[in-house]
C-alpha cells in the first residue's frame, strides 16, 4: 500500500511532527479499512519507518499537487434520497448505509498512475496532471461493461470501509450546511468497525440476500473473476484494450497527443473506436450521438446482428450510448439541473462524464442540490495487472464526495446502457420522459430513423437550393459602402 | 485540429451596432423576406478550437430545422462529423434539434428582432493550479463547521 493511510496519520501523530490537534495535517485516510490495530503496531517503530514516512509524505504532495487536495468530509443528508446509479438510498438506517457502502464500493474507481510504460511517441509515463478525462471516460466504459458482464446486483465482497462520511439530519432547503445538526451517528473516518458487527450486519445479509433474488452473485467465483478481467482490461500497459496507451494512441487519430488534455466528447468518440476495435467485448457496441440526437434508426443498425451475420450467437448486440452535450455557455444554465438528476436517477443511466471547469470528475449520482463523483485526481502507483493476483484494491474508492450542481462544467458526455431491443426501447421512452420538462430546451433527443435522413440531402424547402449565396446588404438599400461582415448570408 | 487561440475576436454584433440600426435592419429584411428568419452566429468569446466563421449575419428558410442549420453551419466550416459542435441560443442553452428555425425564432429572438446564437465545442479538462483548486474548495465546500482537516 503505497498511498496515505490511517496509519500514516498514527506516523504524524506519535512521530516526527507534533499532533496538534485533529484539524491539522492528517493524511488524507484513502485505503481506510486498514485497521486501527495495523496503525498501533507500526507506530512503534520499525527501521525503514523514516523512508516510509517520506514516501507517503511525497506521495502525498503529489496528489496536493495534482488536484485531490483537501481532504474534508463528505455529509450525507440523513433525511433526503440518495441517487447512486439509477438506485436511490435513504442513509437515516446502517442497512441502507450498508447497503449504500456495498453499490459504492463496488464501482471501478479509476485515477492516476505513475510509474508505468512509457506511452508511444512520447516519455510521458504517467498521466498526473493531464489524464483526467481519459481516466473518467474510462470510469464510465467500466461502469458500463460491469453492468454488461456482471449480474444485476453484483457487489464486490471485499468492498472498504467508507471514510471521510458523516451521516446527518439536514433541515431540507437550509441555507446553509452548518446549519446541521450533529445527530450522533453511525459515521467515522475510521470505517466504522461497528457497521461490521453489530447485529444489523446480520441483517443487511439478509437483506442482501433477498435483494440478490437469483444468486448470491457478489460470492460466485465467477463474477469475482469477471470482475477481475474487466478491472484488468482498463490496465496501464499498451496491450490493455481501455488502458491509457490505447486510448492515447485513438485519440491521435483526433490529432491529440500524449499529455495534452481531452474534453468529454472527444473521450466518447475515443470510447467508442476502443470498444470497436477490441477483441474481448464481442457482444457490446458502442454509439455516439451526432449533435445532441440519438437516432434510433443507426442504433438499431448498430445492435442488430442479423444483417450482417446470421450465424451470429446473438441476434441483438447490448449498447452504451454516450450522448456528449454542453449544457450553458461559461457556467451550467440551472434550468438543466432537474434534467441531470432525472437523467441519474434512471436505471439504464451509467454516469456522467464532464467535472468542475478543467478538473474532470465522474458523476454517478445526487443527493439534494450535490452531484455524488469519483475523482480521478488521485496519483498511484501503477499495479500490474498481467499478474493474475494482482490487487485490486486500489481499482475502488472508500471515499465518496460530492459537490453542488453550479459547479458542474456545461461540458459533458452522458452515458446509458441497454442489454436487449426491448431495453433500448424501454431506455428510448424513459430517458425521453426524463428529458421532457417546462423547460424550452431539452438537453438531447431521440428522432426515429438514422442521422443522414435529417442532414442537408432531406432539405427540399424553400425556393432556393441549399447552397448558400451572399446578397451584401447594399444590395437592398441601394448603400454599398459597407464592408462584407455585414452582408446577409442566405441560406 | 490546430487550436484558433490567438484569433482576435471581434466585438460582439450588439456593441458594433446601436440598437436603433439593428432593428432598422431586421425591419428592413423581413419585410423583402418575411419567411426567413435573421439569425445573428457569433464564436463563443472562450472557443478554442473551432474556427471563427468569414459571416456573423444569416438569413435562414424558417421551415428549416435546427438539425439542418447545425449541418450547414458545420459545413461551412468543414468540421468533421465527430467534432464537438454546439449552438447556445442566447448563450445560455440548446435549442431542441427536431424545432423549426420558426419555432426557435418565435420563442427566443431579441428585442432587437434578431435571434442570437453562439456556437462553442467543448471544454477540455485537465491540470490546473492547486492552490487555487484548494483555496477554492475551502470556501466553496466547507462542510459541517469542524470537519475540515488539511495536510
Amino acid at each position: 500500500m503505497n498511498s496515505v493511510s490511517p496509519s500514516a496519520a498514527q506516523y504524524v501523530g506519535s512521530g516526527t511532527l507534533p499532533s496538534t490537534s485533529e484539524q491539522v495535517l492528517e493524511p488524507r485516510s484513502h485505503f481506510g479499512h486498514a485497521l486501527l490495530a495495523d496503525s498501533n503496531k507500526e507506530s512503534s517503530g520499525e527501521p525503514d519507518e523514516v523512508d516510509r514516512l517520506k514516501l507517503k509524505l511525497m506521495s502525498a504532495w503529489n496528489n496536493v499537487k495534482y488536484g485531490w487536495s483537501v481532504k474534508t468530509k463528505t455529509v450525507f443528508n440523513k433525511t433526503s434520497p440518495l441517487i447512486l446509479m439509477g438506485q436511490s438510498y435513504l442513509l437515516s438506517s446502517e442497512d441502507e448505509v450498508e447497503r449504500f457502502r456495498l453499490a459504492f464500493g463496488s464501482r471501478v474507481w479509476l485515477t492516476y498512475r505513475k510509474e508505468f510504460p512509457q506511452l508511444e511517441g512520447s516519455s510521458l509515463t504517467s498521466d498526473c496532471g493531464w489524464g483526467c478525462m481519459l481516466r473518467s471516460g474510462q470510469m464510465l466504459l467500466a461502469q458500463g461493461l460491469v453492468v454488461h458482464f456482471l449480474p444485476l446486483d453484483w457487489r464486490w465482497p471485499e468492498c472498504p470501509q467508507l471514510t471521510d462520511v458523516d451521516f446527518e439530519v439536514l433541515r431540507p432547503r437550509s441555507p446553509s450546511r452548518t446549519a446541521a445538526i450533529s445527530i450522533p451517528s453511525f459515521s467515522s473516518s475510521w470505517g466504522t468497525g461497528m457497521t461490521q458487527k453489530q447485529p444489523s450486519s446480520i441483517a443487511s445479509e439478509g437483506l442482501k440476500r433477498a435483494q440478490s433474488g437469483r444468486l448470491q452473485s457478489g460470492r460466485e467465483p465467477q463474477a469475482e473473476g469477471l470482475h477481475r478481467r474487466v478491472v484488468s482490461w482498463f490496465g496501464d500497459q499498451p496491450s490493455a484494450p481501455f488502458g491509457v496507451h490505447r486510448l492515447v494512441e485513438l485519440g491521435k487519430e483526433s490529432g491529440k497527443r500524449a499529455g495534452d488534455w481531452y474534453g468529454p466528447s472527444l473521450v466518447a468518440h475515443i470510447l467508442r473506436k476502443a470498444v470497436a476495435r477490441s477483441s474481448e467485448v464481442q457482444n457490446l457496441t458502442l454509439y455516439v450521438a451526432q449533435d445532441c440526437t440519438v437516432y434510433k434508426e443507426d442504433v438499431i443498425r448498430l445492435c442488430d446482428q442479423r444483417v450482417l451475420d446470421s450465424s451470429s450467437r446473438s441476434d441483438w448486440k447490448s449498447v452504451i450510448i454516450l450522448v456528449p452535450v454542453r449544457l450553458g455557455g461559461e457556467t451550467l444554465n440551472p434550468s438543466y439541473i432537474e434534467c441531470v438528476k432525472n437523467i441519474l436517477r434512471l436505471d439504464c443511466c451509467i454516469g456522467i462524464i464532464g467535472g468542475k471547469p478543467k478538473h474532470s470528475l465522474f458523476f454517478i449520482g445526487f443527493q439534494d442540490e450535490q452531484l455524488l463523483y469519483l475523482d480521478p485526481h488521485y496519483c498511484q502507483p501503477v499495479v500490474d495487472v498481467t499478474q493474475g493476483s494482482f490487487s485490486l484494491e486500489s481499482f475502488h474508492c472508500n471515499s465518496p464526495r460530492k459537490m453542488n450542481f453550479n459547479r458542474m462544467d456545461p461540458s459533458c458526455t452522458i452515458g446509458f446502457y441497454a442489454r436487449s431491443k426491448k431495453d433500448f426501447e424501454s431506455l428510448c421512452s424513459a430517458v425521453s420522459v426524463a428529458l421532457s420538462s417546462k423547460e424550452r430546451y431539452p438537453i438531447f433527443t431521440f428522432v426515429e430513423g438514422r442521422g443522414q435522413d435529417y442532414g442537408l440531402d432531406s432539405y427540399s424547402g424553400g425556393s432556393t437550393d441549399a447552397s448558400t449565396h451572399i446578397i451584401p446588404t447594399g444590395g437592398l438599400n441601394g448603400n454599398k459602402k459597407r464592408g462584407s461582415a455585414d452582408e446577409f448570408v442566405f441560406l | 485540429m490546430p487550436p484558433f487561440e490567438k484569433t482576435q475576436h471581434p466585438k460582439p454584433f450588439k456593441q458594433r451596432k446601436s440598437f436603433a440600426t439593428r432593428k432598422q435592419e431586421v425591419a428592413g429584411i423581413r419585410s423583402k423576406f418575411p419567411t426567413k428568419v435573421p439569425v445573428i452566429i457569433e464564436r463563443y468569446h472562450r472557443e478554442k478550437y473551432l474556427p471563427p466563421l468569414d459571416k456573423t449575419k444569416f438569413l435562414v428558410p424558417q421551415e428549416l430545422t435546427m438539425t439542418q442549420f447545425v449541418t450547414i453551419i458545420r459545413n461551412r466550416m468543414t468540421l468533421m462529423p465527430s467534432q464537438a459542435f454546439y449552438l447556445l441560443i442566447n448563450n445560455t442553452g440548446i435549442a431542441s434539434m427536431s424545432l423549426t428555425m420558426a419555432q426557435v425564432y418565435k420563442d427566443h429572438k431579441d428585442e432587437d428582432g434578431f435571434l442570437y446564437m453562439t456556437y462553442a465545442s467543448q471544454e477540455m479538462f485537465g491540470y490546473w493550479e492547486p492552490y487555487k483548486t484548494l483555496l477554492y474548495e475551502m470556501v466553496t465546500d466547507l462542510p459541517a463547521a469542524g470537519n475540515i482537516v488539511l495536510w
